[in-house]
């Protein structure tokens, strides 16, 4: 008798646990929803004004590609038919390359990084089941030190001036958010970029795997690497003659 | 005495059977839950709320006005050549400048001009690592740097930097040794306050015990990179 009462006791405690949770969870989804519900209303002003100015940027962006190429036939047109000259337009045209203007193919590896998949219960920390903007940045770096001569994020070309950031649970690269999973290409050689990537002690083996997130390493014989879809401007820094 | 025995067993058989349908159930609810939550898109604007909504405003007006400006930029570049067409001199004047602009990007030139000069060194305590360095690069470029030079070494696309021990880190190949003078050009102010915010990356240095000195200069001379920049796997599509 009395050991029937601890089971019931027990289960009843269990219920009323597992009910609660329930309650929780359906109360922070709806409570959430209904904050975006209602601001879905009250920012659908704000939210067409987003949406207007993209498309005023997406327009002139155009209008600078195309300028873009229409400079680039102008120019060939006023260097041909001079070594001296035709050396410098090639020397311009080499550079663009190299800081990001032009779309660019290549040898390489296309390295995968995705949120660990495991049970959240079963680790310590969930935060470690996360790709983080340093796991990016580290990863990125172990490629430029195998050799890697252009690299992108999900798309996002990394420039010189490329800083890859946290915002909130998404990554910014280029100040353009960029979620999971993170697909980065690199141009160079496969095989020391995949040697270094995946040498015991890296980053990937020492730091990503250990930690649960999931990670691919594809040799590639070509790869397309698009161009920065921002623009250098710098104020700043001035040429010393 | 039978009776109550077969009675008292079906009632725990149905108690059984219920107690498992509602886990049942309540399993299934909590796992449609967890995917609702999962598809749930964080990077689109149908699901922004106001401040998002107001940051991503400012972030496509900014974007707008610098595809602006390059764009007369680029439009001007493109008469100049028009107008040198039929004179090779002016023509390579026009060209050389263009050069110069792109190489300035690239690195390949020495610059000048304000920004911050931060000192990372060595102490008893504590040493500096690449990955002090990294992330402070990273910490600069998100503040608007358009210069890094560490020790002198260029930062350009390319640059990597590596520990070698723990007084040696490689940063474009070359082997440097503390302190480490890392210059920034770009805007004194958010350059500084970038590093300085509460919780940021010298709050962060502070609390591992490492040493960092932040300067800001009016004028700081940033060398060019120094070796050459050749590529060898990447084609132009």
């Amino acid at each position: 008798m009395k050991n029937k009462k601890v089971i019931s006791i027990v289960l009843g405690g269990m219920c009323f646990a597992l009910t609660l949770g329930i309650c929780i969870q359906i109360k922070t989804v709806t409570g959430s929803n209904s904050i975006v519900g209602e601001s879905n209303r009250e920012n659908d002003e704000l939210r067409a004004e987003v949406l207007r100015y993209k498309e005023r940027y997406d327009n002139i962006y155009k209008d600078l590609e195309r300028a873009e190429k229409e400079l680039e036939k102008e120019r060939q047109n006023a260097t041909q038919n001079n070594g001296d000259l035709e050396e410098k337009e090639e020397a311009i045209k080499q550079g663009n390359k190299m800081i990001g203007m032009t779309e660019v193919t290549g040898p390489g590896v296309i390295v995968t990084l995705s949120d660990g998949k495991k049970d959240t219960s079963t680790v310590l920390n969930a935060s470690d089941l996360i790709v983080h903007d340093a796991d990016v940045l580290s990863v990125i770096n172990e490629l430029k030190n195998a050799g890697a001569e252009a690299i992108s994020i999900n798309d996002q070309r990394i420039v010189t001036t490329t800083a890859i950031t946290c915002d909130g649970n998404v990554v910014r690269i280029n100040n353009e958010k960029v979620g999971t999973p993170f697909e980065i290409k690199a141009i160079g050689s496969p095989e020391a970029m995949e040697g270094a990537l995946l040498r015991p002690g890296g980053y990937i083996k020492e730091y990503l795997e250990a930690d649960g997130i999931h990670v691919t390493v594809k040799k590639v014989n070509n790869v397309t690497i698009p161009k920065y879809n921002g623009v250098i401007n710098w104020e700043y820094a001035k040429t010393i003659e | 005495m039978k009776l109550e025995l077969r009675n008292r067993k079906k009632g725990k058989i149905t108690i059984t059977i219920v107690l498992g349908l509602v886990c049942f159930v309540l399993l299934f609810i909590m796992f449609m839950q967890f995917k609702t939550v999962e598809q749930t898109d964080i990077t689109s604007i149908e699901t922004m709320r106001e401040s998002e909504l107001q940051t991503e405003l400012a972030n496509w007006k900014t974007k707008y006005t610098d595809v602006d400006k390059k764009l007369q930029e680029v439009k001007e570049k493109k008469q100049e050549y028009e107008e040198t067409v039929n004179n090779k001199e002016e023509a390579s004047a026009v060209a050389d400048k263009e050069l110069t602009e792109v190489n300035k990007v690239l690195g390949k030139t020495d610059v000048k001009g304000e920004g911050i000069v931060v000192t990372l060194s060595d102490n008893e305590r504590s040493h500096i690592n690449s990955d002090d360095l990294l992330l402070l690069v990273n910490e600069l470029k998100i503040a608007g740097a358009e210069a890094i030079s560490i020790n002198d070494e260029r930062i350009v696309t390319i640059s990597d930097i590596v520990d070698i021990n723990t007084t040696i880190i490689k940063v474009n190949g070359q082997r440097l040794i503390g302190p480490y003078v890392v210059k920034a050009i770009g805007n004194q102010k958010y350059l500084e306050s970038g590093l300085t915010a509460k919780g940021g990356y010298m709050d962060n240095m502070e609390d591992n015990q490492k040493s960092m000195k932040i300067e800001k200069q009016r004028n700081i001379e940033i060398l060019k990179y120094n070796d050459e920049l050749k590529l060898k796997y990447i084609e132009v599509k």
